[in-house]
């Protein structure tokens, strides 16, 4: 049994680009959200689209719109800057919505007694909305973190499998199941489990403490 | 000086002005959704109407000069209903963020303010931790910390128990004697206005309807549904003309000053206070006053407690006379349901108003 550490770890650099560059957007895109009085509907549903589509087609639409995109003399397509932004807008929808949800949880008298008390929108933010969000952000976080890992359809069709570049643990146990080194791809799986698993945990129980408080 | 006009003439429509000197309470009454609140809540800038807000030398809203001055811009302290303390700081910390970015130390200046108000030894405590009375202190130390022009107060007494409640009184009380700022306050609770208000505006269906001192109200109504919203007990209709009220309509009338106004026969709606009513038990009182001796009955007696309210049915009209007295003055009387007596309307207390629409349960 052989671990593919070389995918582990472009795995884990994909997972920490996603949540550097998703997590602040992420935060911002879903405060302006909350704080959405019309039209927010069509802007939630299309944030939400990566839920529901089959992430091949997401995959293909993608790879359709990469191709010939370069970013920093970077092709879009069959690379990893390419599936950074891949994950990051696959992940749209997992970042988002429990930041959203946090943010809609706080009272309006909370946000108004900010204002009152000469706080402006900034600071207010910094200093009460933000903290009274974080379990919100770090749940999204910790989501976008395993659904990065096991992410197969979309790095497939718009990284393929090119070690050390574009090929992530996903790829790497598919792989593996086709060479029939069934041996690799268990020990593989079970680690991703395994990370996933004390990941949602984790975010779970701090879901629970926050009903307790 | 708090100077507030207010206009909205699209959605629910508003039109209130009033004005509160600094150190007086002013109150505003009314019913649920009279835009009593809606009136406090754009003192603050937290609700969108159009008008004219102006406190000290500062101008907050001038909507003909298209002035717009935000909330956390506005210097005013507001204690919200369920207080909106800030979770996640301690009680210091609460009331150190409206001080943030002063020159001397926040939470020293915090600190005062807690002991102000007799709870310095929560500052470390949690929101969570500590009693609805205390919880409502800390957000009155934070809503004055920032040394506010105006403190809006929004309900305060509404979700409290009755100890909380009292403890809030006197903080109210203490209050008013160390600072001179104009306190606003909504309530819709009338005896709780009568009680703390200096001035009262009485609010209903977006227009304020009388300012005036809380006796004044009550004794002297500006028109029927101020009479109504005040729960004046003796609120009747009738046909004023020329200092005689035509009451009923079987040839009962009443003397009434006659200030000079009304003209022509014009129907009237009028209040008479409890305080200005007289049962006469004399013959020599009945042979002083001459006027305005109505014969009544008692047609229902109500204990409560050591007082009682008692229904007196006039004769001559369909309407009846409410009067409360204590239980040992009704045995001194002789009152008792059927009994038989006159009562005095004191005509200089008899307080005429125009009709705007036909009294409810009337």
């Amino acid at each position: 049994m052989t671990i593919d550490t070389q995918a582990l770890i472009l795995t884990l650099k994909l997972a920490f680009f996603t949540l550097l560059f998703l997590i602040p957007f992420g935060i911002w895109v879903a405060y302006r959200l909350a704080n959405m009085q019309k039209g927010k509907s069509l802007l939630e549903a299309t944030l939400a689209l990566p839920l529901v589509l089959p992430p091949t087609v997401l995959g293909y639409y993608l790879l359709v719109t990469f191709t010939n995109v370069t970013l920093f003399n970077q092709p879009l397509t069959f690379s990893f800057t390419g599936l950074v932004i891949a994950s990051i807008i696959f992940n749209l929808p997992f970042a988002i919505q429990p930041i959203q949800r946090a943010f809609e949880a706080i009272p309006q008298d909370i946000r108004e007694a900010a204002q009152c008390s000469g706080l402006n929108p900034w600071t207010a933010f910094k200093l009460i909305e933000l903290p009274l969000a974080w379990r919100g952000i770090v749940s999204a976080a910790v989501i976008t973190f395993a659904h990065t890992l096991g992410e197969f359809g979309v790095i497939l069709m718009i990284g393929g499998s090119i070690p050390g570049e574009t090929k992530t643990i996903a790829i790497s146990i598919y792989d593996s199941v086709q060479n029939m080194d069934h041996a690799s791809a268990s020990g593989m799986s079970l680690l991703l489990l395994i990370i996933s698993l004390l990941a949602i945990t984790w975010s779970y129980q701090l879901t629970a403490k926050k009903r307790a408080a | 000086m708090l100077k507030v006009q207010l206009q909205r003439s699209t959605g629910f429509p508003i039109n209130i002005d009033f004005e509160c000197a600094p150190g007086e309470l002013h109150i505003l009454v009314g019913p649920s959704g009279s835009g009593k609140t809606t009136a406090l809540r754009s003192i603050a800038g937290l609700s969108d109407v159009t008008g004219l807000i102006q406190c000290k030398d500062q101008v907050w809203l001038d909507s003909v000069n298209k002035v717009f001055v935000p909330t956390h811009r506005r210097s005013i302290g507001f204690l919200f209903q369920n207080y909106a303390l800030f979770p996640h700081l301690t009680v210091l910390e609460n009331v150190s963020i409206p001080l943030l970015g002063r020159k001397q130390s926040s939470s020293d200046e915090a600190l005062r303010w807690l002991e102000r108000l007799r709870i310095v030894d929560l500052a470390n405590r949690m929101p969570h931790e500590i009693s609805g009375g205390q919880q409502q202190r800390v957000a009155l130390a934070r809503a004055l910390a920032r040394d506010p022009h105006a403190l809006l107060l929004d309900e305060p007494f509404s979700a409290v128990d009755a100890p909380t409640r009292q403890n809030l009184y006197e903080a109210l009380s203490e209050l008013r004697q160390a600072v001179s700022l104009p306190i606003i306050l909504v309530t819709h609770d009338l005896n709780e206005a009568i009680r703390l208000g200096d001035k009262i505006t009485v609010i209903d269906q977006g227009k304020s309807l009388q300012t005036s001192d809380p006796h004044h109200l009550l004794d002297k109504p500006r028109n029927a549904r101020v009479a109504e919203l005040v729960g004046s007990p003796n609120l009747f209709e009738g046909l004023y003309e020329q200092g005689r009220l035509s009451w009923g309509n079987r040839g009962l009338s009443l003397s009434v000053k006659d200030k000079g106004k009304i003209k022509k026969p014009t129907e009237v709606a009028w209040v008479i206070p409890s305080h200005s009513i007289e049962i006469v038990h004399s013959e020599e009182q009945t042979n002083s006053y001459k006027i305005n001796l109505i014969d009544c009955t008692v047609a229902r007696v109500r204990q409560l407690g050591q007082i009682a309210v008692v229904y007196w049915q006039v004769n001559g009209c369909d309407d009846q006379i409410i009067w409360q007295a204590s239980s040992s003055e009704l045995r001194r009387l002789g009152i008792e349901v059927g009994a038989k007596k006159k009562i005095y309307l004191d005509p200089e207390q008899i307080h005429i108003m125009p009709i705007k629409f036909h009294l409810k349960n009337k």
